[in-house]
C-alpha cells in the first residue's frame, strides 16, 4: 500500500442487505493511469467502482467492509464527508444525463454548489476544452443540455466532472449507448485527460479496454453453494500482459471468449 | 460458449489443420526431390513441380482465413498467438516447398552427369535429416509441445555438419589437382547450391520450431539475443564507449 495511490483498497467486500456481492478485492490504483474493469455481468464491476466514490452509500442495504484507501485515507473513516469524497472523485454513467439545464449551467452546478461563484465563464471554458465539446458548444452555451446528440452529451457530462477539478474520474461504461465515432472520441479524450486525472473506467467492449487502458482488473461472478452469485477480482496486469499472456486461466477464458 | 464464438474456435482448429496438411505436403515433397534428382528422373521432376502448385493453394487458402479472422474476431492472447503462427508457418513452409522444387529442377541441370558415390551417400543422408526436422517440427506444432519447438535448432546441427561434409567433399572431387571428375565448375557449383537447398530446409524447419515455442510460450527464440543486445546498449551508454559489433567477441 502506497501513499502516492490515489486507490489502496484491502479487503473490500459489499453485500446488499445479506447478500455478499463483491468479495475480497485487493488492489492499488496508481496515479495518471487507466485503469479498466472487465467481466462478466454480474461480477461486481459496476459495485466496485460505486465503492470508490461511496455512491454505494445511496443504495438502500448497501454495506462496504474492508479498507479503501484515497491517498492513505480511510475514504469510510468516521470523518469523511461522502459529498466531499465525489468532489474529488466525479464520475460518469453509462447513459449521459445532463441536467435539464442549458450547456453553461450543466458544467457551472458543480464549481456553483461548491461556492465558487467567481471566474465561472472562464471555469466553464475551461472544462468544455478539457472534455473536447467547447468549438462545438461555444455558440449556443445557453441551449439545452438535452438539445446535444448522445456523444455531445457524454463529453458535457465528463465537462461537468471536469468542473471540479477531479483528481479521480470514475466512468461506467461510458460508451454503451454511444456510437463509434462518439465512442473514439470519448476514448481519445480520456487518453488525453489522463496526464493529470487519474481514470477508471468500467466497460463491457473489451477491445476498449485493450485500446485505452493501461492496467487492466478482470472480475469474475463465483456461484456459491446455495446459489448466490457473488463478484470478485480473479486478476490485475499491465494491459499489455492481460490482453496477450494472462496468468489465470479464467482472464484466458473470458477474452478469448471462451466463456458461458 | 455462444454458438459464434464457437464457430470461431472451430475454424481456428481448421486452420491448425491445415497449417499440419501443408506441413505434411513439405514432408513427403522431400525425399520425392531427392529421389528424383539421384534417378535423374526428369518427369519426376515435372509431377513435383506440378505440386508446388497445391503447395501455393493451400498456403493462400490459409493466409485468406486468418486475414479474415482477424478481421472479424478481434482475437486475443492464446488465439491472436495461433493465428500469427498459422500466418508465419505457412511463409515457411510455402519457402520450404520452393526449395525443394529448386532441388528437383537441378535434376535438369545436372542431367547426364555422373553424380560421385560419396556426393550421392551425402545428398540422401542430408535428405532425410531435413525431413526428420520437418517432420519433427510439424509435429511439435501439431501437439503444441514447446519443448520439441525448441529442440529443432539442436537437431538441426546435424544437418549443418553433413552440408559442410559435403561441401568439403565437392572440392576434393572437383578440385583440379585431385584425382576425381575435376574441373568441371558449372556442376560443381549445381551441386553445392543443392547443398545449400537441404541446408536452408532445415532452417526452415528450425523457424517452424521456434514460432510453435512463441505460440505456446508468448517467448521468441530471439527474445534472448534481443535482450543481449538492450544489455550491452546499456553498459556501452554507462561506459560511453560507442557500439562496436565485436564487443561480444
Amino acid at each position: 500500500m502506497s501513499s502516492s495511490s490515489p486507490f489502496s483498497i484491502a479487503d473490500l467486500s459489499v453485500h446488499y442487505g445479506t447478500r455478499l456481492a463483491v468479495r475480497d478485492v485487493n488492489l492499488d490504483i496508481e496515479p495518471q493511469r487507466i485503469t479498466a474493469i472487465i467481466g462478466p455481468s454480474g461480477c461486481g464491476k459496476s459495485t466496485f467502482l460505486r465503492c470508490l466514490n461511496r455512491m454505494n452509500d445511496l443504495v438502500p442495504g448497501a454495506s462496504v467492509s474492508g479498507k479503501v484507501l484515497y491517498y492513505g485515507e480511510d475514504m469510510y473513516g468516521p470523518n469523511v464527508d461522502a459529498a466531499a469524497v465525489r468532489h474529488r472523485i466525479g464520475m460518469v454513467f453509462q447513459k449521459p444525463n445532463p441536467f435539464p439545464k442549458s450547456i453553461y449551467d450543466n458544467v457551472a452546478y458543480g464549481p456553483k454548489l461548491h461556492g465558487s461563484r467567481k471566474g465561472l465563464d472562464d471555469v466553464v471554458e475551461e472544462a468544455l476544452t478539457r472534455a473536447a465539446l467547447w468549438e462545438e458548444v461555444k455558440d449556443k452555451l445557453k441551449s439545452s443540455g438535452l438539445s446535444l446528440s448522445g456523444g455531445q452529451q457524454q463529453r458535457l457530462c465528463i465537462a461537468r466532472a471536469l468542473a471540479v477539478h477531479p483528481d479521480v474520474l470514475l466512468m461506467d461504461e461510458p460508451c454503451s449507448a454511444l456510437d463509434p465515432i462518439a465512442t473514439a472520441r470519448i476514448e481519445e479524450l480520456m487518453i488525453e485527460l489522463r496526464q493529470d486525472v487519474t481514470i477508471v473506467i468500467v466497460t463491457h467492449n473489451m477491445q476498449q479496454a485493450a485500446r485505452v487502458s493501461d492496467t487492466t482488473a478482470f472480475f469474475t461472478v463465483e456461484v456459491g453453494d446455495e446459489g448466490g452469485r457473488t463478484g470478485t477480482l480473479i486478476e490485475l496486469g499491465e494491459t499489455k500482459t492481460m490482453f496477450s499472456t494472462p496468468t489465470d486461466e479464467r482472464t484466458h477464458n473470458y477474452i478469448t471468449g471462451r466463456f458461458g | 460458449m455462444t454458438e459464434l464464438r464457437k464457430a470461431f474456435h472451430e475454424e481456428l482448429d481448421g486452420v491448425r489443420a491445415s497449417v499440419i496438411r501443408l506441413g505434411a505436403m513439405v514432408t513427403e515433397l522431400i525425399p520425392r526431390g531427392t529421389a528424383s534428382l539421384l534417378d535423374a528422373d526428369i518427369e519426376a521432376t515435372a509431377r513435383i513441380l506440378a505440386s508446388d502448385d497445391e503447395v501455393d493453394d493451400l498456403s493462400l487458402d490459409i493466409e485468406d482465413r486468418c486475414y479474415v479472422l482477424l478481421a472479424r474476431q478481434q482475437p486475443m492472447a492464446s488465439d491472436l498467438r495461433s493465428i500469427m503462427t498459422a500466418i508465419r508457418l505457412t511463409g515457411e513452409l510455402e519457402r520450404s516447398a520452393d526449395l525443394v522444387m529448386n532441388i528437383a529442377k537441378a535434376t535438369r541441370r545436372l542431367h547426364g552427369l555422373t553424380i560421385d558415390p560419396k556426393l550421392r551417400g551425402l545428398i540422401a543422408r542430408m535428405s532425410d535429416q531435413a525431413q526428420r526436422l520437418f517432420m519433427s517440427a510439424i509435429d511439435a506444432y501439431a501437439d503444441a509441445n514447446a519443448d520439441l519447438g525448441a529442440a529443432i535448432d539442436d537437431m538441426d546441427s546435424r544437418l549443418d555438419d553433413l552440408h559442410a561434409e559435403f561441401i568439403r567433399t565437392i572440392f576434393a572431387v572437383y578440385s583440379t589437382n585431385g584425382n576425381g571428375a575435376g574441373g568441371d565448375l558449372p556442376a560443381a557449383v549445381q551441386l553445392a547450391l543443392v547443398g545449400r537447398y537441404y541446408e536452408r530446409l532445415g532452417d526452415h524447419a528450425v523457424n517452424v520450431g521456434e514460432h510453435t515455442v512463441f505460440m505456446v510460450t508468448a517467448l521468441r527464440a530471439e527474445h534472448l539475443g534481443a535482450e543481449r543486445a538492450r544489455l550491452r546498449a546499456l553498459e556501452q551508454e554507462a561506459s560511453g564507449v560507442p557500439p562496436s559489433a565485436d564487443d561480444d567477441r
